[in-house]
């Protein structure tokens, strides 16, 4: 079952034109333009049941005003969305229900009382039953590990104690979807990994669906099967996490330092994309070229000094994305 | 959500934010002390100003102070349950206006329930004490009658001055901006009020009574208590308080849940 | 050294930053106005019809009211008391401890920059024209308009000491409501900017003379409209430029000790 539907999804803004200099300013006082800026255009996709999908992009690309849309906070310009069979908009408060929300950046509890009492006060608001609070935070106390700060107030927690109790806090209503906005951010590398961990034993366990928007590529790559990846308010990639490692993962890059500078260098099966006075970046494709083929090539010609191979990073796999497109990468990449 | 459910966490959720407010007890006392001061300091600027004249438009310093006690009783009642809607331009601004729409409940009252400011227990004091001293000057009797008519007369006082709060908040919807909207025309027109409104140009008198119902909070109140004239104005107009009060408030409310609406179309 | 070019930057830009804030410009004028109504009824309504009270015309004590609410504009278009409170409550003010000025220097000359901005683009337009249409009193030589100018400008200085000194208050106290408050009491009150001295009570008169609050709005005000006049101006501007240097000693005062605790706690 699909338990995410968006279709031809759109969202305009009209935004104020910041007038520059001195005339500017005094003209401002009485007049401000206007621009259409369109965040997000026509994005489609679907989510079944159970998933847990990364939806990335870089600032600005129209992330988190698709998570407003499907959370009920904006009404889209056009386009459908319907989130466990309810379209969030005109239903707020029952799909309110079907959802637990994290926002990394910012706490739902309540800042200056212990801990406990925000969990008491949002059992009120979702009107959740006694027991199946008390089945929840037990759990949650024995996963999380609240129960070393339940009674803290939560201006006093750390970072990382106050992310467990906001998630612990998105979860109370057992929500069948989760919507993470940054989870693991400023958090140290002990704590994203507690998060991480956390993250996909709900979603193993309890078949809760999660969509997950970050900058970390770490989360990405040990959470997600699938992501979404969008850029200026389109989707440029949605597909399975390991079609794209697999792709790029493919593509070496050789770097090698040469005795004497600069004439130019050029090998057979491979791509020398950048280089700087004696050093040359060449990428190439591991299945069709090997590194000792390459290198052997590059002795005939030159004196080598001293080289390296390196294997793409996700983190730069996407970034080349946004920068090219998905379908503009080059031949020698795609496969 | 049934009407009971509301109230019962309503109540839970106002005895939060009071006990998160005694957290900062030195803050709590300094509040009070403020409210006074400025009550205070308001006060005998009417004296002195009375001290040379005797009258302000027919009106002396204790019927001035009464018109000042009844303004300040329901504003008190304003400042425990509305005064934090003029800050809901901050929530918008930093993004945590958002948590209360991620909740199934009606966000008006979420965001009602917020904050539930105590400290303005202190201008209670304040007023209750200036109605004992300026009834004992002037040789008021409190009848039940006049008792059970200033009771209604402050609750409509609480719905016109938390409608123009609510309204005021709402404008942060459209305009990103609330709090200077306070600063720049509430309070300023809550300072009018403070003073007989008959000394005021007829326009402002008729937009106080009838566009912005300020009149109502406490001139056509006091009035009717002290039998005074409210010339431009029908007799006994005072009676229509907490009418006006509740349609007031009710308009408001819609205007914010208009303003919310817009919010969700632009989420700015 | 004094860096007159360095903290003349600091004006430059708050005059271009103000313009950039339209909303306040207008919004600070149209609350200005609210309270000139205010007040101007209720000396109307006081003076009930006579010609003069106390030895003071009607007319001149119209103009006293007018004046008082311009220099109140004035006044108020600098760096507000609680946005002083919110630079110190997050830490703004102890970073610029770490730059080659003067910190209350560099916001007094900001403070130039924004009133200058205030006063052409909004306050003189207005009042300008409540002077043309109003019945009001000006005054009839040209030395009293150059003495109103420097005696409003040295309670501007006043002001400015007395009010830093409160903000930075909020480096030693959490909260600073009541104090605050008292603050603000004093402003309104004891200055003179709402009821002249003359009508006080004759304990309370003396205590306010006694005080620096009456060089900020009842000292330019009296000269402008002749109540202060002949030698007694210049008395009088001996009287404000005493209380600015006494201002000046407790802003420094003040900010030696906020400075000290920076430096000595981290804040």
């Amino acid at each position: 079952m699909m338990i995410i539907e968006v279709e031809h999804l759109m969202k305009d803004f009209m935004v104020a034109k910041r007038e520059t200099g001195l005339l500017g300013a005094m003209k401002s006082l009485v007049k401000r333009e206007h621009i259409k800026k369109e965040a997000v255009k026509d994005i489609s996709f679907s989510i079944e049941e159970g998933e847990m999908v990364g939806y990335i992009g870089p600032n600005g690309a129209g992330k988190s005003t698709t998570i407003k849309m499907l959370t009920g906070i904006l009404v889209p310009s056009s386009g459908k969305v319907k989130v466990n069979g309810i379209v969030p908009y005109e239903n707020r408060q029952k799909n309110a229900k079907n959802i637990g929300v994290v926002f990394g950046q910012r706490t739902q509890l309540w800042w200056d009382l212990p801990t406990i009492e925000s969990f008491e006060l949002l059992k009120e608001i979702y009107q959740v039953s006694n027991k199946r609070y008390k089945e929840n935070m037990d759990t949650f106390t024995e996963i999380l590990g609240l129960d070393e700060f339940l009674n803290t107030p939560v201006r006093q927690l750390s970072l990382g104690q106050r992310m467990r109790a906001d998630i612990a806090a998105s979860l109370l209503h057992d929500p069948p979807i989760l919507f993470l906005d940054e989870p693991t951010i400023g958090l140290d590398v002990v704590a994203k990994e507690k998060m991480r961990t956390f993250i996909k034993e709900i979603n193993n366990e309890r078949k809760i669906t999660v969509i997950l928007t970050t900058h970390d590529m770490e989360d990405i790559e040990k959470l997600c099967e699938r992501m979404i990846l969008i850029d200026h308010g389109q989707k440029v990639y949605d597909g399975e996490m390991a079609v794209v490692k697999e792709k790029f993962g493919k593509n070496r890059i050789l770097i090698v330092d040469l005795e004497e500078s600069s004439h130019r260098l050029k090998v057979t099966g491979g791509e020398v994309f950048k280089e700087e006075s004696s050093r040359f970046w060449i990428r190439f494709n591991r299945d069709a070229v090997s590194a000792s083929e390459l290198i052997a090539q590059i002795t005939k010609t030159h004196n080598i000094k001293d080289l390296t191979v390196e294997e793409p990073e996700i983190e730069s796999i996407i970034s080349r994305i946004y920068q090219e497109g998905y379908q503009n990468l080059p031949e020698t990449v795609k496969v | 959500m049934s009407v009971l459910k509301y109230f019962d966490l309503y109540f839970k959720l106002i005895s939060a934010g009071v006990r998160a407010q005694l957290q900062y007890r030195f803050a709590f006392v300094m509040r009070i002390v403020g409210l006074i001061t400025s009550y205070t300091g308001t006060a005998v600027t009417m004296w002195i100003m009375l001290y040379q004249f005797q009258e302000l438009g027919s009106w002396t310093f204790y019927e001035m102070l009464f018109l000042f006690a009844v303004a300040i009783l329901s504003w008190g009642f304003c400042i425990i349950l509305f005064f934090h809607f003029r800050g809901l331009d901050t929530y918008i601004l930093n993004g945590t206006f958002d948590r209360f729409l991620v909740r199934p409940i009606n966000p008006f009252f979420h965001f009602m329930a917020m904050k539930f400011d105590v400290a303005s227990f202190g201008q209670f004091i304040f007023s209750i004490g200036i109605f004992i001293w300026v009834g004992f000057e002037l040789q008021l009797d409190w009848t039940l009658g006049k008792s059970l008519f200033l009771l209604f007369s402050v609750i409509g006082g609480v719905f016109i001055q938390g409608g123009l709060l609510v309204m005021i908040s709402a404008l942060a919807f459209w305009t990103t901006k609330s709090e200077q909207f306070y600063w720049v025309a509430m309070y300023p027109a809550r300072n009018l009020t403070n003073y007989p409104l008959v000394i005021y140009p007829k326009a402002v008198q008729w937009f106080t009574a009838f566009v912005v119902p300020f009149g109502f909070v406490n001139y056509f109140p006091a009035a009717v208590l002290l039998e005074k004239e409210t010339p431009f104005f029908p007799d006994k107009i005072g009676y229509f308080s907490p009418l006006v009060g509740i349609i007031f408030f009710a308009v408001a409310y819609y205007i914010w849940m208009l303003g919310l609406k817009q919010y969700k179309s632009t989420g700015s | 050294m004094f860096r007159f070019r360095l903290y003349w930057t600091f004006t430059k830009k708050a005059f271009l930053r103000s313009a950039v804030y339209r909303f306040d410009v207008w919004s600070r004028l149209g609350s200005n106005l609210i309270f000139l109504l205010m007040w101007g009824s209720i000396w109307t309504a006081l003076y009930a019809g006579r010609e003069e009270a106390g030895g003071v015309s009607f007319e001149a004590m119209l103009t006293y009211i007018v004046v008082s609410q311009f220099l109140t504009g004035v006044n108020g278009a600098g760096t507000p008391l609680w946005d002083i409170q919110e630079k110190v409550r997050t830490g703004d003010i102890s970073l610029e401890l770490m730059r080659p000025f003067d910190v209350p220097l560099r916001y007094l000359f900001a403070d130039f920059g924004s009133v200058a901005f205030y006063i052409l683009t909004a306050l003189l337009p207005l009042y300008t024209v409540l002077f043309i249409f109003m019945d009001l009193t000006l005054p009839d030589s040209w030395q009293t308009w150059v003495l109103f100018i420097i005696s409003a400008f040295i309670g501007f200085l006043i002001r400015y000491c007395i009010e830093m000194s409160f903000g930075l208050l909020s480096f030693f106290l959490v909260e600073t409501g009541g104090i605050v408050d008292i603050f603000y009491f004093a402003m309104s009150l004891l200055s003179g900017s709402v009821i002249p001295l003359w009508f006080f009570p004759g304990w309370l008169e003396k205590m306010a003379l006694y005080l620096p609050f009456q060089g900020i709005y009842y000292i330019p005000n009296a000269i402008f409209i002749g109540e202060i006049s002949g030698s007694a101006i210049l008395l009088s501007l001996g009287i404000q430029l005493f209380w600015v240097g006494v201002c000046y000693l407790l802003l420094r005062l003040v900010w030696n000790r906020a400075s000290h605790k920076v430096v000595v706690q981290g804040g």
